[in-house]
């Protein structure tokens, strides 16, 4: 099985942090629904290039975090997840992408003041045309 | 998972003699089991004197080897070697006269755990030539029917010296294909000595660095990437570009600097992971990191070594 992993070479976090982050986006985001087969450790290394030692950390992690399930001789799969902390999980990514895009402006050398506004700018044209929220609400 | 409790292979103090010039070691360390270790160095860094000493064929001038539980030295019980299986860098003269089929049919009496189907399906997928003399086959053909002949009977423990030079691009495919397959089961260890960045990148899961006969590290992969970094950094104005690049070099784990247009200066650093304490090192002499990029394997390689010799140098 594929799984929308990207590793990006060129950010700080170590390899393991990246691709654990990223998996539990896709299980917390409900791209991968409960009781999806996850590749097995060597698969997924093998397919990010990078060291089984580190899917290995990586399932454990999410295992202990109750968000995978490993079975023996059958393998590991997505567990269910509450809504609650996939609620969580949505507005502490949200949190995160914002604060990397007020960072981005404060490094053009715009004021707090300026990326409010643009921001509230922003927020009113695309309330025009979305409605956003959950896509299974 | 396997038992990392229980390496594969035990290297305590070991050094062997090879030609006249040539010492290898001393040399510590434990190959773990049930992983794939990617041994990197330069030419005559002494991999392919590691690889016989682990076969009892180099005789160890000190130290203790423990290969699969066995200590390896003269008069041991051989039979941990039915549990291996080796690709040695250069065919083996003695068996330029033997077809792969020969060569298939002597090592299936050797080895107890010999897997007849395994061995014909390896045949089929790497499309070996079994009819024609070794000696005459072209480096990949022959290649590909020494890499058969050494997974046929399953080893526990597979030694590859460069085994992959001189395949072609296809083979080498569905060679990595049936590698993957093969260390599937978790308990197999591989131990494959390779210049080829890619598979390194592919398969392994510990990487040691050999140089001049000595081990200069031993990393598990990913963690060598994530610690080994170029860095885009900016300096101050208020320091000359000469100061800068001295502050730089003289800083510890930096290894390599370089200027990189007014006032930036790319350095490859070891230490330069998110917890290292690099970035607030360089932080404190007014320096800003505005990028960090992972290295290739043979630029870490160049670097280990500069700081290998600088180390040898008298001070």
């Amino acid at each position: 099985m594929w799984l929308p992993v990207k590793i990006d070479e060129r950010r700080p976090e170590p390899l393991y942090h990246q691709i654990e982050s990223q998996l539990r986006g896709l299980i917390l985001g409900g791209q991968l629904q409960e009781g999806t087969a996850l590749p097995s450790i060597r698969e997924l290394a093998a397919s990010l290039r990078c060291s089984a030692i580190t899917i290995r950390r990586v399932y454990q992690d999410l295992e202990n975090e109750g968000l995978i399930r490993t079975r023996q001789g059958a393998g590991t799969f997505v567990a269910g997840v509450e809504r609650s902390d996939r609620d969580r999980h949505r507005l502490g990514r949200a949190a995160e992408q914002l604060e990397q895009a007020i960072d981005a402006g404060l490094q053009l050398q715009c004021s707090l003041e300026e990326i409010e506004s643009l921001f509230m700018e922003l927020v009113r044209s695309k309330s025009a045309t979305s409605t956003g929220g959950y896509p299974d609400a | 998972m396997p038992d990392e409790d229980q390496p594969a292979i035990v290297l305590d103090g070991v050094s062997a003699r090879s030609g006249r010039e040539f010492t290898l070691g001393p040399l510590d360390a434990a190959i773990p089991r049930g992983w794939t270790t990617a041994i990197v160095g330069t030419n005559g860094s002494g991999k392919s004197t590691l690889f016989r000493a682990l076969l009892g064929l180099a005789p160890l001038a000190q130290g203790k080897l423990e290969v699969l539980g066995t200590q390896v030295r003269p008069g041991c019980d051989e039979r941990y070697k039915e549990k291996i299986g080796f690709v040695s860098e250069n065919g083996h003269g003695c068996e330029n006269s033997m077809t792969a089929k020969e060569k298939a049919a002597f090592a299936s009496a050797w080895y107890p755990a010999w897997d007849p189907p395994y061995y014909r399906r390896l045949v089929r997928q790497f499309d070996i030539d079994e009819k024609t003399k070794l000696g005459k086959l072209s480096k990949g053909m022959r290649r590909k029917a020494e890499l058969a002949v050494a997974m046929a009977h399953r080893p526990d423990l597979l030694l590859l010296d460069e085994p992959t030079s001189g395949l072609d691009p296809m083979i080498w495919k569905i060679w990595l294909e049936e590698l993957r397959t093969y260390l599937a089961d978790g308990d197999k260890t591989l131990l494959i000595a390779t210049h080829i960045t890619e598979e390194v990148r592919r398969l392994a899961d510990y990487v040691l660095f050999l140089h001049r006969g000595r081990i200069l590290a031993h990393y598990e992969k990913d963690r060598l990437f994530d610690e080994w970094r170029e860095l885009l950094v900016q300096g101050t104005g208020m320091m000359s570009e000469a100061d800068a690049v001295r502050l730089l070099e003289e800083t510890p784990g930096i290894c390599r600097v370089e200027r990189d247009g007014p006032g930036l200066y790319r350095a490859q650093a070891n230490g330069a992971g998110q917890a290292g304490r690099l970035a607030s090192r360089l932080d404190v002499y007014g320096f800003r990191t505005l990028e960090s990029r992972r290295m290739e394997l043979e630029d870490i390689l160049s670097c280990m070594i500069q700081k290998e010799d600088k180390n040898l140098e008298p001070a």
